[in-house]
């Protein structure tokens, strides 16, 4: 067997390998990314210097950062401190959730894209479209209504503006792409830049607040807010919020695996001249595709503001890009999702106990958070790659004439 | 007389797979070996260990008795061994000449520049040496297919190959380019080389080769003289049973039309007439076969009928409606079947199971799809009885479509399509790259659904096929009908000429009333066939 061979062995091992073989090749490529990173933060913390009583010492070797610190506070500190004995649900846990809450729409976003075979990278855009029309309808509308009554009412009545006006922006790119051949990635990414500068005007214009130094618009009264059921309000983050996002996740799955349009999604975005010929509108499809893809982008950007801001403001962060990596970690599959949220949110959220309890420079946190996603996002990328190249990828020749038979075919 | 390739005990596994199995071939010097099998039996992969593109996983490669080791094809070429392709591998734009020379060009002020007069020389003293008819300074993209070929034959000579392998090289040609490949082969082997080719069809086999080989599921199972054994015995060998090789058949029983395309254009993305006004009806319970050498714009006619393309100009109707702009949906729904030319790419999607892939078309149907919501345990039930039905192996609803063989995918498809409770069927290549057993099968149900009534458009490249099964034979030629015909007393030789874009004097008359007819019933709507 030559390395070619081999190779290409190993990939179809890949491609073929089920839900659970791909669940433990995640959990040994974890295990092994943080193996690395010890070693990354070892090294790091010789070419520092430092007092000696900071230092920590491995077989008589004086060390600056302690790699066990770094990656207890990164997991367990995200986690709330589950073995101290003084957990509490609105530690350092609801910041975590309060990510994963967002990190799950914006990958679901992203996923069902994919899956139609859209690379949409406009999740970014939608979503600060969504939470700017949000911002603005809520605050219109919570002029009508108070109390409780007010929250139950406004609450999926913001959800559903940022929907609609995520899904609109998404239904941009979808047209172009259906009926004006325009590639999407270009697009996506142009109406990203397009979405700031207009909420840029909007907010620091038409919709200030004129009450406030910054470009944001009035902040929105507390019962037009999400409720902080249980884990308290100290963190911004809402069980109902969450409770949503997991809805979402079931639904949208529900929706590929079990519709007529999920499937119509699913075999345009693997074989688009399969799809045509099983009598699969391919523009309707990308369109809908992508504007169901908006909306859960908007309802991100809802979340955002009726959850954690209380108001739009300018410069959101990027969990429209992250969602793009969620949903590769995920296989874009809506229930492997809500774990690369978890995983991404825990990441996120860790990073910044981290930085609290230990010496260690952000940096070196990055890149440690870096190398735990590029490695379990590395065997799936693989797959997907491996798709492609091996021998029983869909990406075949075209079989040719009587008896043709392409390279690589195997014979029964 | 001295063997010139010796294959010994040669196994090449691929993951999970045995491709060739413990195969031993020796082929004499200066004669003809046909390497004969289904699809899948392993024939193109021997030959690529041979033409060093695969490294078998055992056994030997003897040239003229020497063990020989190759890594890539250019140590094999080294060696004397040239393989040509299916797919030519000629540039279109380059010349005849530098087609032929290319890479090893003859070079001149110390290897600077190509002397192209040495190359074109060599070039016409080589086809001059083999009688071969080549055009050395004509641009490959305008010489005929046959012509190409032997650009690729001269261009292993060239190389110095002693021992030529053609992989079915008469797929593409017409009949009589098969006779010119026949005489040039006979030409090559009179002068000494050795030729190995690979073929599926049994007449050719039979006709050009000294020595014959069936492969197997990657076996040997026998080497026979081509003069010493019959087309029944070598179908057996093939398929390992016995083959009836002829379609038995009742004559049609036309009732009214089923589907009808008149005037029909579609253009090509260059805006040239790859279908250029034809038109033509089918009638239940008849089959219109539509024959003619690949690409003569038979595969865009399909499209446009089935609703993948819109067609250009023309109206199709379909169950005395205009469904000329209708969808590809709509046609589906209201009962037009599809087996597509392409099975990987269209009929079936690769990476789905095959419970997904009896989705394909009927996801919005009542039945399986029902207000938008699939049901997949009736999927599931409607996948296991087509397999069961149509003897798709492995019999196993949840196997991915790439796992099964050429032939089994195409049972599925025929068998979904088939499946659908028809009205008109559009069958193209029904039965292309698949194996004998399988061909048998899927003729009886072509027939099978003639009996019933279900209008039949039967679009094939292979002549036996198209006049074995059709009532009614049009013959397409650079985008038209260059005929009508009955296929029972046209022969094979006129059908020839015919896609060829000639006109035979024998068959004018027919053709004349053949096309009368379809116009008469266009205006009419009144008797045709």
């Amino acid at each position: 067997m030559s390395a070619a061979d081999r190779a290409r062995a190993v990939l179809t091992r890949l491609v073929e390998a089920s839900a659970i073989e791909r669940i433990l090749i995640s959990t040994a490529a974890l295990v092994l990314s943080i193996l690395i990173g010890t070693a990354i933060v070892l090294v790091a913390g010789r070419m520092t210097t430092c007092a000696a009583t900071d230092a920590v010492y491995y077989l008589g070797t004086g060390f600056c950062y302690d790699p066990v610190v770094v990656f207890d506070r990164l997991f367990l500190g995200a986690l709330g401190e589950p073995f101290s004995g003084n957990w509490s649900p609105d530690g350092q846990f609801a910041v975590t959730l309060r990510e994963t809450t967002l990190l799950v729409f914006t990958g679901l976003s992203v996923a069902v894209a994919f899956r139609a075979g859209i690379f949409n990278i406009g999740t970014q855009g939608q979503m600060v479209v969504g939470a700017m029309a949000t911002a603005v309808a809520v605050l219109w509308a919570s002029s009508f209504v108070s109390g409780a009554l007010g929250t139950v009412l406004l609450i999926p009545f913001g959800v559903l503006v940022g929907a609609v006006f995520g899904g609109l922006y998404g239904t941009l790119p979808g047209l172009l792409k259906a009926y004006a051949d325009a590639n999407e990635v270009i697009t996506t990414i142009m109406l990203n830049f397009i979405a700031t500068g207009v909420t840029l005007y909007l907010v620091s214009g038409p919709f200030k607040d004129p009450g406030s130094a910054a470009n944001q618009t009035v902040p929105l009264p507390e019962f037009a807010r999400f409720p902080s059921l249980l884990f308290g309000s100290r963190q911004d983050f809402s069980l109902v919020a969450f409770a949503i996002g997991i809805l979402a996740i079931g639904g949208l799955y529900y929706v590929i695996e079990h519709t007529a349009f999920g499937y119509d999604v699913r075999t345009s975005g693997i074989q688009p001249e399969a799809a045509e010929y099983g009598g699969v509108d391919a523009a309707k499809t990308v369109v809908a595709s992508l504007t169901l893809s908006g909306a859960l982008g908007g309802v991100a950007g809802a979340m955002y503001v009726m959850m954690i801001l209380g108001t739009f403001q300018t410069g959101l962060p990027s969990y429209g890009f992250d969602g793009i990596t969620v949903s590769i970690l995920a296989g874009n599959n809506p229930l492997g999702v809500g774990v690369a949220a978890l995983l991404f949110g825990i990441l996120k959220s860790g990073t910044t106990v981290v930085q609290f309890a230990t010496d260690v420079p952000p940096q070196l946190v990055g890149v440690l958070r870096g190398l735990i996603i590029l490695f379990v996002a590395m065997p799936e990328f693989f797959r997907l790659l491996g798709r492609r190249l091996s021998p029983s990828g869909p990406e075949r020749n075209p079989v040719a004439t009587d008896g043709g038979r392409r390279e690589g075919e195997t014979d029964e | 007389m001295a063997t010139a390739v010796h294959l010994e005990e040669i196994t090449k596994r691929f993951p999970g797979v045995v491709a060739n199995d413990d195969v031993d071939l020796e082929v004499e010097r200066g004669t003809v070996h046909a390497l004969l099998g289904e699809n899948g039996a392993g024939k193109t992969t021997l030959m690529n260990v041979l033409y060093g593109l695969y490294e078998p996983t055992s056994g030997r490669v003897r040239l003229d008795d020497e063990v020989k080791s190759f890594d890539s094809p250019r140590d094999a070429i080294d060696a004397g061994v040239g393989m040509i392709h299916q797919h030519f591998m000629l540039v279109d734009p380059m010349t005849v000449t530098e087609n032929i020379t290319l890479g090893n060009e003859p070079r001149k002020w110390g290897g600077l520049a190509v002397d192209r007069e040495a190359a074109r020389e060599a070039v016409v003293e080589l086809s001059a040496r083999y009688g071969f008819d080549v055009d050395p300074d004509a641009p490959v993209e305008d010489v005929s297919v046959g012509e190409q070929q032997r650009v690729e034959i001269l261009k292993a000579l060239y190389r110095g190959a002693d021992v030529l392998i053609l992989d079915e090289p008469t797929a593409v040609l017409t009949p009589q380019e098969v006779e010119e490949l026949f005489g040039v082969i006979e030409e090559l082997t009179a002068q000494g080389k050795t030729i190995i080719f690979i073929t599926h069809k049994l007449g050719e086999a039979m006709r050009a080769a000294d020595e014959i080989t069936v492969l197997r599921d990657g076996r040997n199972v026998g080497t026979v003289a081509a003069d010493a054994t019959t087309r029944e015995e070598l179908a057996e060998l093939m398929v390992g049973r016995e083959v009836l090789l002829d379609v038995d058949r009742e004559p049609a029983q036309a009732g009214e039309v089923v589907a009808s395309a008149a005037d029909i254009v579609v253009e090509d993305e260059r805006g040239v007439r790859a279908v250029d006004d034809v038109s033509f009806e089918v009638r239940a319970g008849e089959i219109l076969g539509i024959a003619g050498v690949d690409g003569n714009g038979q595969a865009p006619l399909v499209e446009a009928l089935t609703g993948i393309e819109t067609p250009d100009a023309g109206e199709i109707r379909f169950l005395d409606e205009d469904v000329t702009s209708a969808s590809r949906r709509e046609r589906i729904a209201s009962g037009m079947a599809y087996i597509p030319e392409d099975r990987q790419e269209r009929g079936l999607v690769m990476d789905f199971g095959l419970i997904e892939n009896a989705l394909l078309g009927s996801q919005h149907s009542q039945e399986f799809g029902p207000g938008g919501r699939i049901d997949w345990p009736a999927t599931r039930e409607h996948a296991e009885a087509i397999i069961d039905e149509y003897d798709v192996r492995p019999p196993d609803p949840e196997a991915g479509a790439e796992s099964l063989s050429g032939g089994n995918q195409q049972k599925f498809i025929v068998g979904r399509e088939f499946e659908r409770d028809p009205k008109l069927v559009v069958a193209s290549h029904p039965t292309r790259g698949v194996d004998v057993g399988s061909i048998e099968f899927i003729h009886e149900r072509l027939l099978e659904l003639r009996r019933q009534g279900v209008a039949v458009l039967l679009v094939s490249s292979k002549l036996e096929e198209v006049q074995g099964l059709s009532d009614r034979l049009a013959v397409m030629y650079e985008g038209e009908f260059s005929g009508v015909v009955d296929p029972a007393d046209t022969t094979e030789e006129e059908l020839g000429l015919l896609m060829a874009g000639e006109q035979p004097d024998s068959v004018d008359e027919r053709i004349d009333s053949g096309t009368e007819q379809t116009a008469a019933a266009d205006s009419t709507g009144g008797e045709g066939a």
